[in-house]
């Protein structure tokens, strides 16, 4: 059997079954990844919830 | 969720707000002027690893581009008149929200489950009081 790749999914990178996301209960996995700020330097992701609440908002991109 | 909009609202109720995208540092800047939301932390982050451990998912294409989806996308469009520019990173990659307290706990989240679904200020902020005052502060 020949599987004909959809074009459109390629093109964007598109999942080829639905998933359902799944939250984590706690933050300890995302603590100790390290991302860049503006000016390029490391910031720990752990270290912004240290001392009050936050609310981490991941965008589909800067579009 | 409208950054330029609800970004003070959060900081009254005590929340420190990070957006954190796919891209580079510039990519961010651009945002970040374009967007209006100077002052506001951004963070980048090329390779999605945080994506991947907030559970955000990358969507199917009826979930990026479906008649539902794409509906949804204009009217939040007009509402906002911010328009779509060109993608960078990963097309597909969704997004979403999570509320982390200072032990870890992640007491809301809203996670994506197409390009049209987005979190809800109200949910954050009612989460944010559940989970007990917080002195106000900036961020």
């Amino acid at each position: 059997m020949v599987v004909v790749e959809n074009p459109v999914r390629s093109l964007l990178g598109a999942a080829p079954k639905k998933r359902f996301a799944r939250a984590p209960a706690r933050a300890d996995d995302l603590a100790d990844l390290v991302l860049k700020d503006l000016d390029g330097g490391d910031v720990r992701l752990g270290d912004t919830w240290r001392d009050g609440p936050v609310a981490l908002v991941w965008l589909r991109h800067y579009g | 969720m409208q950054l330029h909009r609800d970004r003070d609202r959060i900081a009254a109720a005590g929340v420190r707000l990070v957006v954190i995208g796919q891209g580079t540092p510039d990519h961010a800047k651009e945002f970040q002027a374009r967007n209006h939301v100077e002052g506001l932390t951004i963070l980048v982050d090329e390779s999605r690893a945080s994506y991947d451990a907030a559970g955000a998912k990358v969507a199917t294409v009826t979930e990026l581009l479906g008649p539902r989806v794409v509906a949804r996308g204009t009217v939040s469009g007009l509402r906002t008149r911010l328009p779509q520019t060109a993608t960078k990173g990963h097309a597909a990659q969704l997004g979403g929200v999570l509320l982390v307290l200072p032990d870890g706990s992640v007491p809301y989240a809203h996670l994506a489950e197409d390009a049209s679904d987005n979190a809800s200020t109200d949910e954050i902020l009612a989460a944010a009081e559940r989970a007990g005052p917080e002195p106000t502060r900036s961020g």
